[in-house]
């Protein structure tokens, strides 16, 4: 129950960069998402606030203040790791109360906030299993238990649901959510699914290499990204190379496309004549009659999925885009369409990252 | 035909086990029940009277509780001594965990005799050790150390440490990293954290290790009796001088049976009673 500033984090392993100048802040309360592809420093960062490395340089504030010379063991932040750590020779109630031995916590009241705990993430009567006798996503929702009985500071999960099939993944991650919610503790969730990013968080940070590429709602993420590294890696999306041609208002951009003009918004300040990407995900194009000013394709692949088929169209510049067409529409024999762009839903960004 | 070839791969344990361990036993057993006779190994006739000898004279009954003790003591000491050897190896990458093992064995790289004689040696009158206590000016005299329970157990202690320290060793390095942070991060000191969490998930290591040396320190001959002198007789050193001191074979077998017995009956109480725990912690 604290808000968390993270400024210019720095770690190296010898060479290689693990951190390089990660700020984030998580407010009072929020779930703050640490997404981005194997390798890029999410458990680092993570270890470094749990307190279980030191950063090379940066700081960590907790409340206003630095907790970096704290050790892990007074920080009273939960930890839950991505293989569970349970203690294997303890049964599931003492691996939740072992938190609560070593607090000023009576026996009575020990027991009493165990109980509840457990029946919170549902693992009432399973109290005397060890470990090792409970299922994949049993263990993950003691671990969980054993970090939210503490009633910590922080809470900080590592791929909680990484061992775990899809529809237990479901169910474990709305669990998170709720009781996150439901004692109001800041969090942060290390996750390289982006879908699980999405649905879980009040903010996403997409790293790249020990960056931070863009920090920002999963609204702003997916609709606004920063550059294409983010657009790519928060969902299915197509890259348009245009051309700039001016400014028309504040945030909105004429541009051209082959020989079709979109009048498209975007974060700007682009120069006209330059080049930039225009981002169309799968829901903004359509297929559409013959209109004059639209993109041209050809269809190269198309598959039927039930509630929709899946076309890959190649545009005349080389460029292959993909959409979602209703399954019901048939698609002209010799596979020449056009590509109807809804511009409110685009989003122009510049060629390399800022 | 299933089952032949499961039978064949069997076969040579158990030839092994029959050949080394039930047909001496089996041999020693029957001795142990034969009749002496003065001027022979063995007489005509079977007898149960060594066993009532045995379990009723004081010499026999005190040597089997002080060999006992002591190998307890052994033990102890030993485990104390390891543990933190363990650890350190449980730690250790590369070239050190290769030095760290290469140390821990060492003391079994070299012969009973030359071990021994080599702490003869060192602990002389005028050996090295007391020369340096001599010249640091810690003594003004030299210790007399040869021949004393003290250097025994030294000795002991020091060439049994490794079958104590390996199994600890496998025992720590297969906890789980994480675990520790976990426990870390809940608050809970190191201090703690080892009692609660290390501790007992060491002790697949440990028990081995207790049984190991406790069963290796009660049959302990050599050193004994080569830094200890005659003074204190201990179980292996009676049923030596029984067998070749006074010949007589079938008393020397019941001793022999009786300190077997013994210590197995020990090694199945300690197990019995951790039992509970080794269910728990088993991996
Ligand atoms: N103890 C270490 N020694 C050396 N390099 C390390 C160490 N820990 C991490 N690294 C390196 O630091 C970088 C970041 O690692 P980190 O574990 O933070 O990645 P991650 O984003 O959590 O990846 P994953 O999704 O695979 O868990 C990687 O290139 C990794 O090889
Ligand atoms: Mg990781």
């Amino acid at each position: 129950m604290s808000s968390v500033e993270i400024s210019a984090l720095r770690k190296r392993y010898g060479e290689a960069v693990a951190l390089d100048e990660v700020s984030l802040t998580a407010q009072q309360g929020e779930l703050v998402t640490l997404l981005g592809p194997s390798g890029c420093g999410k458990t680092t960062a993570l270890r470094c606030i749990a307190g279980f490395i030191a950063p090379d340089g940066g700081d960590i504030l907790a409340d206003g203040v630095s907790i970096l010379a704290t050790p892990s063991s007074k920080r009273d932040f939960g930890v839950v790791f991505q293989n569970y750590a349970l203690f294997p020779h303890l049964s599931v109630a003492e691996n939740v109360g072992y938190g609560l031995l070593f607090r000023k916590c009576s026996k009575d009241e020990r027991e009493r906030r165990v109980a509840e705990v457990l029946d919170q993430v549902q693992l009432g009567g399973l109290e005397h299993r060890l470990p090792r006798e409970l299922s994949g996503g049993q263990q993950q929702r003691v671990a969980l238990a054993r970090a939210l009985v503490i009633q910590p500071r922080l809470l900080l999960l590592d791929e909680p649901l990484a061992n775990l099939d899809a529809r237990l993944r479901d169910d474990v991650r709305w669990l998170i959510r709720d009781v996150q919610q439901a004692s109001r503790t800041t969090a942060f969730y290390v996750t390289h699914d982006q879908a699980e990013a999405m649905a879980i968080s009040d903010k996403i940070a997409v790293m790249k290499n020990g960056r931070v590429a863009q920090f920002a709602s999963p609204r702003e993420i997916y609709q606004r990204p920063v550059e294409r590294y983010v657009a790519s890696f928060t969902g299915e999306a197509n890259f348009l190379g245009v051309q700039v041609e001016r400014e028309l208002c504040p945030g909105r951009f004429r541009v051209r496309a082959g020989s079709a003009a979109f009048d498209v918004k975007g974060a700007g300040p682009f120069t006209p004549g330059t080049k930039a990407v225009l981002l169309a995900r799968p829901e903004s194009l359509a297929i559409a009659g013959v209109v004059a000013g639209q993109l041209q394709g050809r269809v190269t692949k198309s598959v039927f999925l039930g509630a929709v088929q899946h076309c890959e169209v190649v545009l005349p510049d080389g460029a292959s885009v993909r959409l979602g067409v209703p399954p019901d529409r048939s698609l002209p024999p010799d596979g020449t369409v056009t590509i109807k762009l809804d511009v409110e839903r685009a989003w122009l960004m510049p060629e390399v990252a800022a | 035909m299933q089952r032949l070839p499961r039978l064949a791969l069997g076969l040579p344990a158990v030839l092994l086990l029959l050949v080394f361990l039930v047909l001496p036993y089996a041999e020693m057993i029957t001795m142990s029940f034969r009749a002496s006779q003065p001027g022979a190994m063995y007489g005509l006739g079977f007898t149960a009277d060594h066993y009532r000898k045995v379990m009723t004279e004081g010499l026999y009954l005190d040597a089997l509780a002080r060999s006992l003790l002591n190998a307890a003591f052994i033990t102890t000491a030993c485990l104390i001594v390891s543990y933190p050897i363990a650890w350190h190896m449980s730690r250790a990458r590369g070239r050190k965990a290769l030095l760290l093992y290469a140390c821990v064995a060492s003391p079994l790289m070299i012969g009973v005799l030359i071990r021994n004689f080599g702490w003869m040696i060192v602990v002389n009158v005028d050996g090295p050790f007391n020369r340096a206590l001599l010249a640091m000016g810690v003594i003004d005299k030299p210790m007399r150390l040869l021949f004393t329970q003290g250097l025994v157990a030294l000795a002991l202690v020091h060439v049994f440490t490794p079958f104590m320290v390996l199994p600890i060793n496998n025992a720590l390095r297969n906890i789980n990293p994480a675990v520790l942070e976990a426990s870390e991060s809940l608050g809970v000191s190191r201090f703690a954290t080892f009692w609660k969490v290390i501790f007992p998930l060491s002790f697949p290591g440990m028990q081995p290790g207790l049984i190991l040396v406790f069963v290796l320190a009660t049959a302990a001959y050599v050193t004994p009796a080569l830094l200890g002198g005659q003074m204190v007789s201990l179980m292996p050193t009676l049923v030596v001088q029984t067998l070749i001191g006074t010949f007589d074979w079938p008393l020397g077998a019941a001793l022999a049976v009786m300190m077997a017995t013994a210590a197995m009956v020990v090694v199945i109480l300690f197990s019995l009673a951790t039992h509970r725990l080794m269910e728990r912690v088993r991996a």
